[in-house]
């Protein structure tokens, strides 16, 4: 009797697809970089973490709280170039370069947050919906179903106004209406590999399910939701920027969105430079991370539909 | 046809749509100046000397026939029972209604509107005990609808608000004061107190819930419920002044139009008021002429200044301080959690009157009123009787002086963390942000929570009792007399006093509650003003709130207005229309 | 046969899911803030304040309240709204036909500019303006709508003056009748031409904005569809069968290209309509959207709810719309994963 641990199919099998894709990780990088839109896009995160991380050296930070604008009240809605103010400030005194700084610390606090969230929570969820199926994958996707029948930015702007006005609150509208993705992705991946020959050669071993699960189904699945989570570290951004700019964060934060609206009323009177300036922090970051995470689909993932 | 013909059919249809965009918009710079004056059209730059308004420059008055007064929030209500204090619709009623009597032009005292004359105990229409007031009723007056005015419709107005006593409604200032209402011929009425009240005829009588509607009309319409809103009251009007209601488009503006049987001078123009722009669409519709007058924002008047055409009022100041309050009776468990403040905070005078003098009164007046307004002592604002301009007033920071009395008490090494709370994006949230920065500047150990919620929580939450924060930002109540502003905001037994926890904190609150009870029952005006100015200095060792401002009344309007008249006792924005021209 | 039964279960579903979504925001309406906040002035006492909360049933139990709110809707009644000081129905029209030319506006201009670009671009693969398009499209997909529409307010209206801002000039308004409440219908049935001019002037600056990120994202999808379909075997298979050019590209090509397009054209319904909250905002347009912005501010709930069930149906039904034309169009999918 031949052993079923000798046949050469088992022996790919057992080894890990770890492997596998960690060797491919070189073949990923060339072919990253050699798309110019995505180096563009790298040199621009790099770029938005920079001044993340650097803010405390750039600028002299706020006591007693850093992510609180530092207000001049002598200096109201002064024009870029004014003394101390070099993109001038905002109609409370504000200066308007420290919220560009200290306001990519506050939007990377958000984006990492909101994301590390949805991707465990969505992919937890997803993945129980996909492996175990029937009635609980049902159930589970009915829910997702419902949230997603709401559009985004209406979801999130519902809970928030519901939570009131914070940062710590738009963390979690956002958090609630962003996993849903992460879940549907994760499910699909799940059902797909399920049906796969190794995994099928795994339980023929006997693996234990879990052990299937983070030896094959995980390493082979994670590439679409690594792919998301780029995009959606963008999009947080964006879509938390616009919740503030309508009014939903707190008095005074170091925040983009919030300096956008701020700046506002001024407009007609030409004052553009409260508004101009954050919105455009915004877009450069929302757009750093859809660069790099377009790129980093079409190289993963060319023919997967990750929705934006 | 060939693969690359077809797409060659694309690519030309392509390059069409974007050739036509672009000639979409060279017509459109071209066209654009020839259009006609309209509030939507601007193209100005911040500062600069030429503006090129599309109005014609002063020669021609646009909208003639009409005044357009841009209006900084909607009505929720023109019903006297039921209009809030300070809020859209009194503006509206007061233009359409009428009271007994009316505060004058150039008040504060009132004059004869639909009463024929002031009551007095000289001319014995106050009775000796002076707890009965006898009113003569204009005779020949004619509601919008045709029906005479008599005595009656008086009674049942003013009976209606007390009956319906809707919680959104001022109905506490009638039945709080009144004790009967009594129709003696069809032109005498006769209201009874129910106690000496020196404040009856200036704060309670002019006051626009005690307007006069057509008894015939409200009953033909729904009548009286006890406890109800009447739907027809809510947004139709019968009245008789000089303006008659015409139409409320909801959004977007209100209609009236010139009451031809007038008792008195009639309207010159008619009346729309513009509901609905922004601060800066009603700066910009102003300078093209499209509005005649506007209410607005003292950030804005950078903007207005020097504008061709246009003319700025500032002298006034509104009776509404922007006070932030000292709540002694806060829920040490229910504040939020940063808050570390012990239950006595703020019962120690010294730590409130330190917060008063850290408070930077200038930053505020520069930063959120650009410059418009004044100080006025605890608590009587200025222009209103018993105002005494020699009274201590906290306008001036005085860091030297807070840390000292933060030492004294031992707050100043041990520091604290408070939230205060607010209304969001307005006026109120700069004064909370000012009050941080005040305190937070001066000690880093001090710490200030701004939280800047939406208006429903914030009413919810001021509407509690207890209230679960330990401060708050808004403004007062306007009034036309002093006895409800002490009553509302210094009295250890009234409104505030009550749920704040006054009398625990006063030094003497006895005394303090002697001086405003005999003050309100004082009809003599020089002992009374005595008296209040008695009160003012007691009040300034020992504040109950800290006044952060008496805001400006500032109105900008056109040039081509005739008759401008603005009395700060008048409901916001303080303005008469009838009396008003242009041309 | 697959088809109908697909249509059929999705159909019987969407009232599940309506409902469902319905209780979800409701009880996030009820449970979260304040709802009685909205209806209360200042200076109220807490027995007055229980009385607006018995007046609104705000004080019976959770699944009570939305048995009421549900009872009104069938009724037609879908609350009062404190920002509007009026009933939502009396209110939702006329707002409604405000949102609906805009984003109409911006959805043909998105279509329109989307798919020639796309096209545009896919004749051109890989070369300049091939490029040019995919930066394009990605920036629309990274703009903040609220910073675009600051942008071109202040290039063209503030310092060219070319366009107005808000929905149309008063007195032109006032002019004419309206029975479609939709400006540019409106002008056009009372053959007032001044007012077209009007109404034009003033949708071209929003629509321009909103339709930016839909815009963007159909090009890149009209591109990569039109891209890959001309790499496919069947279309040279086709034309070695000998079918008439013609008929290869309209009966596959165009058709496969178009499928994908079709369900990015429903995404950007989705998107046409968040954007419009920020839109409205920022041209001061009189819609829906505003109305909402308004309402969460101040904590108007009945508003919230009304709009929030409205914008789940509606995008539920598009979205089930465009699935089945999906379906209809590509049979080779499998329908029901």
């Amino acid at each position: 009797m031949v052993d079923v641990a000798d046949t050469p199919a088992v022996a790919v099998a057992a080894d890990s697809a770890w492997r596998v894709r960690l060797g491919r990780f070189r073949e990923l990088g060339v072919s990253i970089f050699s798309n110019p839109t995505t180096v563009a896009g790298l040199i621009l995160i790099v770029l938005m973490l920079s001044i993340a991380a650097f803010a405390p050296l750039i600028t002299e930070p706020n006591t007693p709280d850093p992510y609180q604008m530092p207000r001049d009240w002598s200096a109201i809605s002064v024009p870029p170039g004014s003394p101390g103010h070099p993109l001038g400030t905002t109609n409370v005194g504000g200066d308007v370069f420290y919220g560009i700084v200290w306001g990519a610390r506050t939007s990377l606090r958000l984006s990492v947050i909101v994301v590390s969230i949805t991707v465990v929570v969505g992919v937890t969820i997803g993945s129980i919906a996909g492996f175990r199926g029937g009635r609980v994958d049902e159930v589970l996707m009915r829910i997702v179903d419902v949230f997603l029948s709401i559009p985004e930015l209406i979801f999130a702007l519902a809970i928030a106004a519901v939570l009131g006005p914070s940062f710590r609150n738009i963390v979690l509208a956002l958090a609630v209406v962003f996993w849903v993705k992460y879940a549907r992705i994760m499910r699909a991946q799940v059902i797909h590999v399920k049906e796969n020959e190794y995994v099928d050669a795994a339980r023929v071993i006997g693996d234990s399910k879990l052990r299937i699960y983070f030896k094959d189904v995980l390493p082979n699945s994670i590439t679409p939701v690594i792919t998301q989570a780029t995009l959606d570290m963008g999009n947080i951004v964006l879509v938390g920027a616009t919740l503030a700019f309508i009014g939903l964060a707190e008095a005074g934060l170091a925040e983009w969105g919030i300096l956008v609206s701020e700046g506002q009323a001024g407009i007609s009177a030409g004052r553009w430079w409260a508004s101009t300036f954050p919105g455009l922090m915004v877009f450069l970051w929302a757009l750093a991370f859809n660069l790099f995470g377009d790129g980093l689909r079409d190289v993963l993932d060319p023919r997967t539909e990750t929705s934006r | 046809m060939t693969r690359n013909g077809l797409r060659k059919g694309h690519a030309r249809r392509g390059w069409s749509i974007i050739v036509l965009l672009l000639v979409f918009t060279l017509v459109a710079a071209a066209c654009s100046d020839d259009d006609e004056p309209s509030e939507t059209t601007a193209s100005t730059a911040a500062g600069s000397t030429e503006t090129t308004t599309t109005a014609a420059s002063g020669a021609e008055v646009s909208n003639p026939g009409v005044l357009v007064h841009a209006a900084d929030d909607e009505p929720t209500s023109l019903d006297p029972a039921q209009v809030e204090a300070g809020e859209g619709g009194e503006t509206v009623i007061f233009q359409v209604y009428e009271r007994l009597l009316e505060i004058g032009e150039s008040g504060p005292d009132p004059v004869p509107s639909l009463a024929t004359e002031v009551p007095t105990l000289e001319n014995a229409l106050i009775s000796a005990d002076s707890l009965t007031y006898t009113f003569p009723i204009r005779e020949g007056v004619v509601f919008h609808d045709g029906t005479p005015l008599t005595a009656d419709d008086v009674k049942y107005s003013w009976d209606r608000v007390m009956t319906m006593d809707l919680p959104e409604g001022q109905a506490g200032t009638l039945s709080d004061t009144i004790a009967a209402t009594r129709v003696v011929d069809d032109f005498t009425f006769e209201v009874t107190l129910q106690g000496v009240n020196a404040s009856f005829l200036n704060a309670v009588v002019p006051s626009m819930v005690s307007s006069i509607v057509s008894q015939d009309a409200v009953e033909a319409n729904g009548g009286v419920v006890a406890g109800e809103p009447n739907e027809f009251m809510t947004t139709d009007m019968v009245g008789t002044g000089a303006y008659k209601f015409n139409v409320w488009n909801r959004n977007e503006n209100l209609q009236m139009e010139i009451n031809q049987d007038y008792w008195g001078t009639p309207a010159n123009l008619d009346l729309r008021i513009e509901i609905g722009s922004d601060p800066d669409i009603r700066v910009l519709g102003l300078r093209a002429g499209d509005f005649d007058t506007i209410e607005t924002d003292p950030s804005f008047i950078g903007d207005i200044e020097g504008a061709e055409g246009v003319t700025i009022s500032s002298e006034g100041l509104t009776v509404e301080p922007i006070h932030i309050a000292f709540n002694m009776n806060a829920p040490v468990d229910e504040l939020p959690g940063t808050d570390t403040i012990p239950a006595d905070f703020f019962l120690d005078p010294k730590v409130r009157q330190a917060f008063n003098y850290a408070f930077d009164y200038e930053a505020f007046l520069a930063g959120a009123l650009g410059g418009f307004g004044d100080f006025n002592p605890h608590y009587i604002p200025i222009g209103i009787f018993g105002y005494d301009p020699s009274a201590p007033v906290y306008g001036q920071q005085d860091v030297a002086r807070a840390e000292e009395l933060f030492r004294e008490t031992g707050w100043w090494d041990e520091g604290f963390s408070v939230s205060v709370i607010t209304e969001e994006a307005n006026l109120f949230e700069i004064a909370a942000l000012v009050l941080k920065d005040s305190l937070e500047t001066l000690n880093p150990n001090f710490e200030v929570n701004v939280l800047a919620v939406a208006e429903a929580q914030f009413d919810e939450a001021h509407a509690s009792d207890p209230v679960p924060y330990a401060m708050w930002v808004k403004n007062a109540d306007p009034f036309a007399d002093p006895h409800p502003y002490l009553s509302s905001y210094a009295h250890p037994d009234g409104e505030w006093g009550e749920i704040h926890g006054f009398r625990q904190a006063y030094q003497d609150p006895d005394q303090v509650a002697a001086l405003i009870d005999a003050g309100s029952v004082e009809l003599d005006v020089t002992r009374r003003a005595e008296i209040y100015a008695e009160v003012q200095a007691l009040l300034f060792d020992d504040p109950m709130w800290l006044i952060a401002a008496q805001e400006g009344s500032v109105v900008a309007y056109r040039s081509w207005v005739q008759g401008f008249t603005n009395n700060p006792l008048w409901p916001r924005p303080s303005l008469k229309f009838a009396l008003m021209d242009k041309g | 046969m697959q088809i109908r039964a697909y249509i059929t279960r999705r159909l019987l579903v969407l009232p599940l899911l309506i409902v469902g979504t319905s209780i979800i925001v409701f009880t996030l309406t009820r449970v979260g803030g304040s709802p009685i906040g909205i209806y209360l002035s200042h200076e109220m006492s807490p027995d007055e304040v229980a009385e607006l909360e018995a007046r609104y049933h705000l004080d019976d139990p959770l699944p009570v309240q939305y048995y009421y709110w549900a009872s009104g809707v069938v009724r037609g009644d879908l609350g009062w709204s404190g920002v509007a000081a009026a009933p939502v129905t009396e209110v939702f029209a006329q707002k409604l036909a405000a949102t609906m030319e805009l984003a109409v506006s911006a959805a043909i201009v998105a279509v329109i500019l989307g798919i020639s670009l796309g096209t545009f671009a896919g004749a051109r693969r890989d070369r300049l303006p091939d490029h040019v398009t995919r930066i394009f499209a990605i920036s629309g997909a990274a703009m903040p709508l609220f910073w675009f529409a600051i942008l071109l307010l202040i290039v063209f209206w503030v310092y060219l003056g070319w366009f107005p801002i808000g929905r149309s000039d008063p007195d032109v308004w006032a002019s004419i009748s309206h029975p479609t409440g939709l400006y540019t219908v409106d002008s056009l049935l009372n053959l007032n031409f001044v007012a077209f001019r009007d109404a034009l002037w003033h949708l071209f600056l929003p629509a321009m904005a909103l339709g930016y990120g839909a815009t963007a994202i159909i090009a890149r999808m009209m591109r990569s569809s039109l891209v890959e379909e001309e790499q496919e075997d069947y279309v040279d298979a086709a034309r070695a069968k000998g079918l008439p050019e013609r008929l290869v590209l309209r009966r596959h090509a165009r058709r496969n290209a178009l499928i994908p397009t079709v369900t990015v054209i429903g995404l950007s319904f989705g998107f046409l309509l968040q954007g419009s909250v920020v839109a409205e905002i920022i041209f001061r347009w009189p819609g829906l959207g505003r109305w909402m912005a308004d309402a969460v501010l101040r904590g108007d709930q009945a508003t919230i709810m009304a709009y929030v069930m409205f914008t789940a149906i509606l995008f539920l039904l598009v979205n089930l719309a465009v699935d089945v034309i999906y379906a209809y169009l590509d049979r080779r999918v499998v329908l029901g994963k």
